[in-house]
């Protein structure tokens, strides 16, 4: 079986799954394909930072997922605002190890990271973007899965 | 797909996460990498476990446990799966196939309806399960229009759209006055229409009540006379089966006894014949080997009976006389017992009584003794205190010391004798003769 159909498969499991129950505070928007899906996200205790706001997420699976992390980023729409945080761009590249190479496993599933982000959030207390993100957002080309972040801070 | 070998192979290879299974799987089989059941799976040294697949494909990109991170070599810390779990797998069931996943690749290869084969179309390259594919019918995967509902869909999902989702063209029952799918009618008819046709539950014990659905379940739910009855004939059923049961294990039980008795009697033969006493034939008490009622060639007479309650009843009276002899035996015993104990102890009575006799003597020599001692000791200060008289003292208490030992032969005199010498003690003759 190829990688490609490996994903495929895992995939589909997890959509069984998630389309039945999730988590609450997380919502499907769309998985048309298995190639990238769409789903909301709520903070439910009452952090006044993110009180009564919806964040869109975006996922994209690789051919190789779940051996390899899937691109996951914040999308601005109307009503769906950037989170603040210190770890979120303002163009919605989160820097979280859980998503990188080297903290990913292919144990972890779309559920687990939009639980592991809603808890990111809610641990958080800072107004703020990350340092030189008006930088890093006007100068960034790369996707984010090649962007070397470095995890300095485990705190937050 | 490359080209037309490779594409055969793979037609049946199985595509084990692709498997449904008939039961839902519990959670604790499913590989957390794949979220299907384990296929090959590998435990590793932090005691998690994986498809050899999985686990594989993800050290590839990273040398440790999926789960916990900690690092792990391919080579070394695999371990062996602990065969419960092979068990459990092997269980879980794909199609009405029944047997054990083990065999699966055999049976989904050749024979299960379920596995996917080629379209018989050749212009057509998709899949298909292998119950669907006859040659007759041609490409399955064209679209074609319910016959009743007039919704399109492919062949193959006809089937499901029938049995559950369907409801296009409509019937009058023609018993009830249901409306129902034309192609649902027949099961309507076998198990639901209240005016079909039913026999009552309790034919078998004779109740003869049959007819309209309604009507027989109004008298079953109303209490079917034969209830009782039918009740009755199941219960007797299972009892026979117990009996049968019960009779079957005590008929070996007996084969194996009276084999294990027969043992025993060439043991005691062989014993008598080499001149030894068989303890059963010394003690009375002992008979348990030879004389006992219930033994001889019970196993034999269980055949002659003709049911097991019979059989049941005679092993019954066996057993209580031979329990009455047990019992004869025992007080025989006791009376024995007590008999031997009485001997016993008048015999150590007598002999009680004589060393007490001997003990008295004994006492007496030794007062005896004393009071000779006693007046040596007088004597010998006597001696001291008046010189020439002290000889003669010395001479008269050796010789009471030589009578003493004839006098406890001949106790009268030694009595007579020991009170003139304790006359003696007081020393007021010796007294008076020295003055």
């Amino acid at each position: 079986m190829s990688p490609a159909q490996f994903a495929a498969k895992r995939l589909g499991k997890e959509l069984q799954k998630i389309s039945n129950s999730l988590p609450p505070g997380i919502e499907l928007v769309s998985a048309e394909n298995f190639e990238e899906w769409l789903l909301d996200i709520k903070v439910l205790d009452n952090n006044p930072l993110y009180q009564n706001e919806t964040y869109r997420l975006k996922f994209r699976f690789g051919t190789s997922y779940p051996i390899e992390p899937p691109e996951v980023v914040f999308v601005k729409l109307a009503d769906r605002p950037i989170p603040i945080h210190p770890h979120v761009y303002s163009n919605g590249i989160i820097c979280l190890d859980l998503l990188g190479q080297q903290g990913w496993s292919p144990v972890q599933n779309v559920e687990s990271v939009c639980m592991s982000l809603q808890s990111m959030l809610t641990g958080n207390s800072k107004n703020e973007r990350p340092p030189g993100d008006e930088d890093f957002v006007r100068g960034n080309r790369l996707r984010p899965k090649d962007i070397e972040f470095f995890y300095h801070d485990n705190d937050v | 797909m490359a080209n037309a070998s490779e594409d055969e192979s793979s037609l049946h290879e199985i595509d084990w996460q692709g498997i449904e299974y008939v039961d839902p799987v519990d959670d604790t089989l499913l590989c957390p990498v794949c979220k299907t059941p384990f296929h090959s799976p590998i435990t590793t040294q932090c005691g998690h476990t994986f498809c050899a697949v999985c686990i594989n494909r993800a050290l590839e990109t990273q040398a440790t446990c999926p789960i916990d991170r900690q690092p792990i070599n391919k080579n070394q810390d695999y371990y062996r799966l602990p065969l419960i779990i092979k068990d459990q797998l092997d269980r879980l069931r794909g199609c009405d196939y029944e047997g054990s996943r083990e065999h699966l690749e055999g049976h989904c290869e050749r024979r299960c309806e379920f596995t996917r084969v080629r379209c018989p179309d050749p212009e057509c390259d998709k899949l298909i399960a292998r119950r669907y594919a006859t040659p007759e019918q041609g490409c399955l995967h064209e679209d074609t229009a319910c016959q009743y509902c007039s919704k399109v869909m492919t062949y193959v999902e006809l089937g499901t759209h029938w049995e559950d989702e369907c409801d296009g063209v409509t019937v009058q029952c023609p018993d009830c006055d249901a409306t129902v799918a034309r192609h649902r009618l027949e099961r309507h008819q076998s198990h639901d229409c209240a005016e079909g046709y039913l026999e009552c539950k309790w034919q078998s014990a004779g109740c003869k009540v049959a007819g309209k659905r309604r009507v027989v379940l109004e008298h079953q739910d109303s209490g079917c006379a034969f209830e009782v009855v039918g009740h009755l004939l199941q219960q007797r059923a299972e009892d026979r089966r117990v009996i049968d049961d019960l009779s079957m294990r005590l008929a070996s039980l007996e084969a194996s006894r009276s084999r294990r008795r027969g043992n025993r009697e060439r043991q005691d033969l062989s014993a008598r014949a080499n001149g030894d006493v068989t303890p059963h034939s010394n003690i009375p008490g002992v008979v348990l080997n030879g004389d006992m009622p219930l033994v001889p060639g019970s196993a034999a007479d269980a055949g002659a009976l003709d049911s097991p309650e019979d059989y049941m009843l005679s092993q019954f009276e066996r057993l209580d006389t031979q329990m009455d002899q047990l019992q004869k035996n025992t007080r025989d015993m006791e009376a024995r017992l007590a008999l031997s104990f009485l001997q016993h102890t008048t015999r150590v009575g007598e002999q009680f009584a004589e060393l007490a006799s001997k003990v008295g003597v004994i006492n007496m020599h030794t007062a005896w003794l004393m009071n000779m001692q006693r007046q040596n000791y007088a004597q010998q200060r006597a001696g001291l205190a008046a010189g020439p008289s002290s000889q003669a003292d010395a001479s008269h208490s050796s010789d009471a010391s030589a009578t003493g030992p004839g006098s406890s032969s001949s106790d009268g005199a030694g009595m007579r004798y020991q009170a003139g010498s304790r006359r003696n003690s007081d020393g007021s003759r010796e007294n008076r003769t020295r003055l």
